[in-house]
């Protein structure tokens, strides 16, 4: 039997706040007269903000092992890498649940279940970044999968939204049975192993077996993360998906999984044989393809949603390569940070850039229309602070110094060359200049394009939405001018990796 | 050599099973051959002494699941018209391509499987429903709870998506 203490509770507040968060609204919902809504936003924004607090304890201090048996069982740890990865999914929280505030505030869809349905999803994810066991990662993937499920079919109008949200369930639910068959063939290798630690204990050599089960874990990731050539879903998805639902996909959902991933590839596979002279070669190949597959495939988008969606894929690309140069137990640490530092910048600039989209969004249209670059053009003039922010967004998706997404793929480029993957670095700086054409030819429409009356107004800007935004850019900005700051944080929590 | 021999007919019963279910045009049959299935798995549980897993597999799956699939049959009430005729695409021809691979892949892995030493003697109570509550109740309370919020979830989730259009 494990002995519980308050270090326990401590190690889970996280998900705790969020889950109680949810829980809340779910039951306030009931009490609700359906016209005065709008303040769900807040309490979500206010929810993901406590729980970052109480995340803060554990940036300093030992790895705790939660609810620790005698016989070495654990199933979630409260480290540095855990606490850091809290943070940045509040973070995408909290943008998120603003900008649907405004989004869904303007189409008079504003429900408590669709905030509690995202409390729940952040909870999961924090979860998933905690857990230490392949059981335990299974629940935290179920958990973040079936509510971000539910909220891609939250505002269903038109096919498309419904075609979304379908392909979404199948291919997700289709993702996790590979995951699980792989834990399957793990467990078989290892003699009845599902802790991390346990695992690398009992696999420091590749069999066969084993190999196979890192193939399928891999392969189930990698659908969750959008990495090519598992990544044919993404752009249906992410166009037909609400706005604000996109953005917290593409920021929360592949943060989570990807440092779920970190863990698991680090910690349980991460032996000589099994690392570099197994899954590395695979993943670097990998990286390369998604980061081709993905800014290739952006340069001809005319609909800025579906433009960001393939940036997505091109993302996880640059993702990819710290995981292959993780794959180096030397250089581990600082892909670590690498991975870590990326995503917390593409948190704050997708989000943010997913946002505009948002704020911009024609209503009653349906299809590309709807996010066409010509309603950007000479955004400028009517809405100087709206294309300042989406600009600044921009070019930190590109990695145009001052911004953040600079020192995200700096420190990733840094770590695979300290591993001696050049080609993979190579490919890595030609696609992101690749990246610089199609950002910057939104910002040549906002700025230098004269405004056609056909595209329709513009919706009425919100509080909320603003909140978000300001947020958003204070967020890229101080993470590229600053990148001690949380430099610091990521560089320590991946040096001491729990498992 | 007795496991053997009552290990081998169950495995019949099972891969029948699910080889009726893709192969029959008919959809109640195809659901009928699952439960065949569903009860050739359950004998192989019994035979690696997890009785409760091998119950639960017949009261979950062969029934509640069945019985939901069954409905959503009988409410689609679908026609013989409406059924798709079997035919050679490229894209089954791919798919069982990849099936055939996917069972050759396997069978290299398995012939493969390191020798390892599994206890002749199982422990008191091994699979038994008391034994299996107090692991779940003790080391594995953190999943165990997590599993309850993914319930919920999913129960919110259901009503989101099966609401009229918000």
């Amino acid at each position: 039997m494990p002995k519980y203490s308050s270090a326990d509770i401590l190690g889970l507040a996280p998900a705790l706040v969020l889950i109680v968060g949810a829980l809340t609204l779910l039951l306030l919902e009931v009490f609700q007269e359906s016209e005065k809504r709008g303040y769900q936003a807040w309490f979500t924004a206010i929810v993901a903000a406590i729980a970052s607090l109480v995340a803060l304890p554990m940036l300093d201090g030992e790895a705790h092992r939660i609810l620790l048996t005698q016989d070495g069982l654990f199933f979630a740890v409260a480290d540095r890498f855990g606490g850091a990865m809290a943070i940045v999914v509040a973070a995408g929280l909290a943008l998120s649940a603003l900008t649907a505030g405004a989004f869904l505030g303007a189409r008079k869809a504003e429900r408590g279940e669709f905030y509690a349905l995202a409390m729940f999803a952040a909870s999961g994810m924090v979860l998933l970044a905690q857990a230490t066991d392949l059981l335990m990662i299974f629940v935290a993937l179920e958990i973040m999968s079936i509510s971000t499920y539910a909220l891609a079919a939250y505002l269903r109008r038109g096919m498309r939204t419904t075609e979304a949200a379908f392909k979404y369930f199948i291919l997700g639910a289709f993702s996790t049975a590979l995951y699980i068959y792989g834990v399957a063939l793990v467990y078989g290798a290892t003699g009845g192993q599902t802790g991390l630690q346990q695992v690398a204990e009992a696999a420091s050599e590749g069999s066969l077996l084993l190999m196979a089960g890192v193939a399928f874990v891999a392969a189930g990731f990698f659908f969750k993360v959008a990495a090519a050539p598992f990544h044919m879903w993404t752009p249906d998805v992410y166009e037909g998906a609400p706005t604000p639902v996109t953005a917290f996909m593409a920021a929360g959902v592949k943060a989570a999984a990807f440092a779920a991933l970190f863990r698991v590839f680090t910690v349980a596979f991460g032996s000589e044989d099994v690392a570099l002279h197994g899954w590395m070669n695979v993943v670097v190949v990998l990286a390369i393809l998604t980061m081709v597959v993905g800014n290739l495939l952006a340069i001809p988008q005319r609909s800025v949603k579906r433009l960001l969606a393939y940036s997505s894929i091109a993302h996880a690309g640059y993702l990819m390569a710290a995981i292959a140069a993780a794959a180096n137990p030397e250089v581990r640490a600082a892909a670590g940070e690498g991975l870590l530092y990326y995503l917390a910048t593409y948190t704050f600039a997708g989000i943010g850039a997913f946002a505009v989209v948002a704020a911009l969004e024609r209503q009653g249209a349906e299809g590309p229309l709807m996010w066409d670059l010509d309603r950007f053009a000479g955004l400028a003039r009517v809405r100087p602070a709206l294309a300042m922010a989406m600009g600044l967004f921009l070019l930190s998706l590109a990695g145009i110094p001052p911004t953040a997404g600079f020192m995200g793929k700096l420190l990733i480029f840094r770590a695979a060359v300290d591993a001696k993957l050049y080609g993979l670095v190579i490919f890595g700086v030609l696609t992101s200049l690749v990246g610089v054409y199609y950002y910057l030819r939104v910002v040549v429409y906002m700025y230098m394009r004269e405004r056609e009356p056909s595209v329709g107004e513009l919706p009425a800007p919100r509080l909320a939405m603003g909140v978000a935004l300001a947020l958003a850019a204070i967020g890229t900005l101080i993470l590229g001018i600053v990148p001690g700051f949380f430099g610091e944080i990521a560089r320590a929590s991946t040096l001491a990796l729990g498992g | 050599m007795t496991e053997a021999m009552l290990f081998y007919p169950m495995a019949l019963v099972a891969i029948g099973g699910a080889l009726g279910m893709i192969a029959s045009r008919n959809p109640v049959h195809g659901a009928m051959y699952l439960v065949l299935s569903f009860f050739g798995i359950a004998s192989v549980y019994v035979l690696l002494a997890a009785e409760l897993i091998a119950a639960l597999q017949i009261i979950v799956y062969a029934g509640a699941i069945m019985v939901l699939f069954v409905f959503v049959i009988m409410l689609l009430n679908l026609n013989e018209d409406d059924l798709e005729r079997p035919r050679l695409t490229p894209g089954t021809i791919f798919g069982g391509a990849a099936a055939l691979a996917f069972w050759m892949i396997s069978f290299m892995v398995f012939s493969d499987l390191p020798d390892q030493t599994m206890p002749t003697e199982l422990p008191e109570g091994f699979g038994q429903v008391a034994s299996v509550g107090r692991l779940i109740f003790g080391p594995f309370i953190v999943p165990f709870e997590s599993t309850s919020i993914l319930l919920l979830v999913a129960m919110v989730g259901a009503i989101v998506v099966a609401k009229p259009r918000i």
